[in-house]
């Protein structure tokens, strides 16, 4: 006996009228966001071999993807992440194409989440990724592209939040400590667990690194926070590294987003991915980033290419989810006209729809027996005009609330 | 000014934390006489009190629904999960030990020893840590009973006084981990809540600080 046909996979889900709607107007407005900038569709495959994802800056663990076998017995897995396959296509396909390269994408990735937890396993991105721009000038372009993004989804209820990853490799550096260390470190730092930080950095004993590890996680904020993490630390580049971060932070606030962008500097996640700035965006009563984006210089480089690059992605799950929450949604539109004949004249009725139609009428043709029924089901679909179609045309107005 | 909620874990932890909240000068009548509901506002404050399991405390933050929970380090070492984990609150002390029938030389031999524990995946970490492979079982209520009735070789739990070991003829082989009440923070309200959660954090500090001065 079957079990299992009439549900779908957990962290998966059927996503129905409403909320496609949504989903569709989002990405269309992203995508044109991205075009009007100069960005350039790519879609990669959904399934990728699993040593795409396996080189040393991808930063999912085997777990969390899903696998499966080729007719071969190679590994593959369903794209658990979409600037991987990018970086892939960039290094491979476009190895003679001239830099910078832009490219936005709009498709799904699959991530083995944790169970009962309320998280997707398949998740809708959009996203950019600027390839082969070093520097401030794309950080910039790409920040305030975040900003417009999520301003353009979702109004001016967003957040953006800037870090550097620079900053923390300094301390880390100037700590000099093995990599287990290292990594339970900026577990630490990037839980904001000051207890557990001040615990293990105590057998470092007292030194500037260690001050600054632990103030860290509380160097977040406005534009102050780069002042005291200059007091805080200055040394192998961290001085530069926050030099850069307040030059952008003055662009941006130019730009009119000084309200919009935060500073974290304890924002320290995937140090092996990222090389640059880092950032994420927040949408109020979504608990967790609805985007999450920053400079990894090193990825392409991975798959033959020397491309410096940065880029963001945007949940759009959540951003739909947002919308629908805050009565930003939108409603599935009934038909205006339900077009009913009778057998012989269904041809008639098409040719009648397709006119109705033509002329900017939502028309829908009916698909049963007798005009009782097309006339029940317009009732209860809220359809507004019931047209018989036989020899000659017959308007129905139906007594509904909204027509009356 | 934006509405807190913070989620504390039913029963002891909740005492205490109300305790805390009190000395704070925060009024927690409600929290007090609650009778059977569950959402309790704090009286001229913005913030509102939420009871849940000590899992759930877990999942509500996370999932952002509430801003704040206060949580044991057991739970949050058994589930993990995406918060930041802002501060050790102090009280809920106690620790997870290893603990086997007294005597037996539970690291002996080569057979796959069999754990029981209330806490799957706390044991599992601890184990792989020493690279031992064990037959890990997962039990509801007490856990002392499996090794008493032969059903594993050991178990993996929480030790407050070490009693009900002695009681039952089990002694600890050895610690795994340290526990206390957490204060755990949703990453999103961290971020657009900083003020009202940096207030209220910063109490806690300096109150504790305080004490231990």
């Amino acid at each position: 006996m079957k079990q299992f046909d009439r549900i779908t996979p957990e962290g998966t889900r059927d996503l129905l009228f409403e909320e496609c709607l949504v989903r569709g107007r989002l990405q269309r407005s992203l995508a044109n966001l991205f075009q009007l900038r100069g960005f350039d569709e790519v879609i990669t495959p959904a399934l990728e071999f699993y040593d795409v994802f396996t080189d040393d800056a991808a930063y999912l663990p085997q777990q969390s993807m899903f696998k499966l076998a080729d007719h071969k017995g190679r590994l593959l897995v369903l794209r658990p992440d979409c600037t991987t396959p990018i970086a892939r296509l960039a290094a491979t396909r476009l190895k003679g194409a001239a830099s910078p390269l832009r490219f936005y994408y709009n498709q799904n990735v699959y991530r083995m989440e944790r169970q009962l937890a309320g998280k997707s396993c398949e998740i809708t991105q959009a996203g950019v990724e600027l390839m082969g721009a070093p520097g401030e000038k794309s950080d910039l372009e790409m920040v305030e592209l975040a900003c417009a993004s999520l301003r353009e989804c979702a109004g001016e209820s967003y957040r953006i939040e800037l870090c550097h990853i620079g900053f923390f490799k300094a301390i880390m550096q100037s700590l000099g400590t093995d990599a287990a260390t290292a990594e339970k470190i900026r577990q630490l730092v990037e839980n904001k667990n000051y207890a557990a930080l001040g615990d293990m950095l105590a057998q470092f004993g007292e030194n500037d690194a260690v001050c600054a590890l632990k103030r860290l996680p509380r160097l977040f904020g406005g534009e102050e926070i780069l002042e005291e993490a200059a007091e805080v630390f200055c040394q192998n580049g961290a001085r530069e590294v926050l030099d850069d971060l307040k030059s952008l932070y003055r662009s941006l606030e130019s730009l009119g987003l000084r309200d919009k962008v935060m500073v974290d500097l304890g924002l320290v996640s995937l140090p092996e991915y990222y090389t640059g700035i880092t950032f994420q965006g927040y949408l109020s009563g979504i608990g967790e980033p609805v985007l999450s984006g920053g400079r990894y210089d090193s990825l392409v480089g991975q798959f033959g290419r020397q491309l410096p690059a940065v880029g963001f992605a945007i949940n759009v799950d959540l951003v739909g989810r947002y919308l629908m929450a805050s009565g930003m949604g939108c409603c599935v539109k009934s038909p205006d006209i339900l077009v009913h004949s009778d057998k012989a004249h269904m041809a008639k009725a098409i040719r009648y729809r397709n006119l109705r139609i033509s002329e900017g009428f939502l028309c829908e043709v009916s698909s049963f027996d007798t005009a009782e029924e097309a006339k029940a089901y317009a009732l209860g679909r809220g359809i507004s005009q019931l047209h018989l179609v036989g020899d000659t045309v017959e308007i129905l107005r139906m007594a509904g609330a909204d027509y009356e | 000014m934006n509405k807190l909620r913070i989620a504390l874990t039913k029963g002891r932890l909740e005492k205490d934390t109300v305790l805390l909240l009190e000395q704070l000068g925060y009024d927690c009548e409600a929290v007090k006489n609650k009778g059977r509901k569950l959402v309790l506002p704090i009286k001229n404050t913005n913030i509102e009190v939420v009871l849940a399991k000590a899992n759930d405390v877990i999942t509500y933050v996370e999932n952002g629904v509430c801003d704040i929970g206060v949580v044991g380090k057991d739970t949050i070492m058994e589930m993990g999960g995406q918060f930041y984990e802002v501060l050790d609150l102090g009280y809920g002390r106690c620790r997870f030990a290893v603990a086997a029938p007294r005597g037996c030389r539970f690291y002996d031999g080569f057979e796959v020893k069999r754990i029981a524990t209330k806490y799957p995946a706390v044991a599992r970490r601890f184990f792989e840590g020493k690279c031992m492979d064990v037959d890990i079982v997962k039990i509801e209520g007490s856990v002392e009973l499996a090794p008493i009735l032969g059903l594993s070789d050991a178990i993996v739990d929480i030790v407050e006084t070490g009693t009900t070991l002695k009681e039952n003829g089990l002694e600890v082989i050895e610690e795994v981990a340290d526990i206390s009440a957490r204060m755990i923070v949703n990453i999103a309200s961290m971020k657009l809540k900083k003020p009202e959660i940096e207030e209220l954090l910063t109490k806690i500090e300096s109150f504790r600080k305080g004490k231990t001065a």
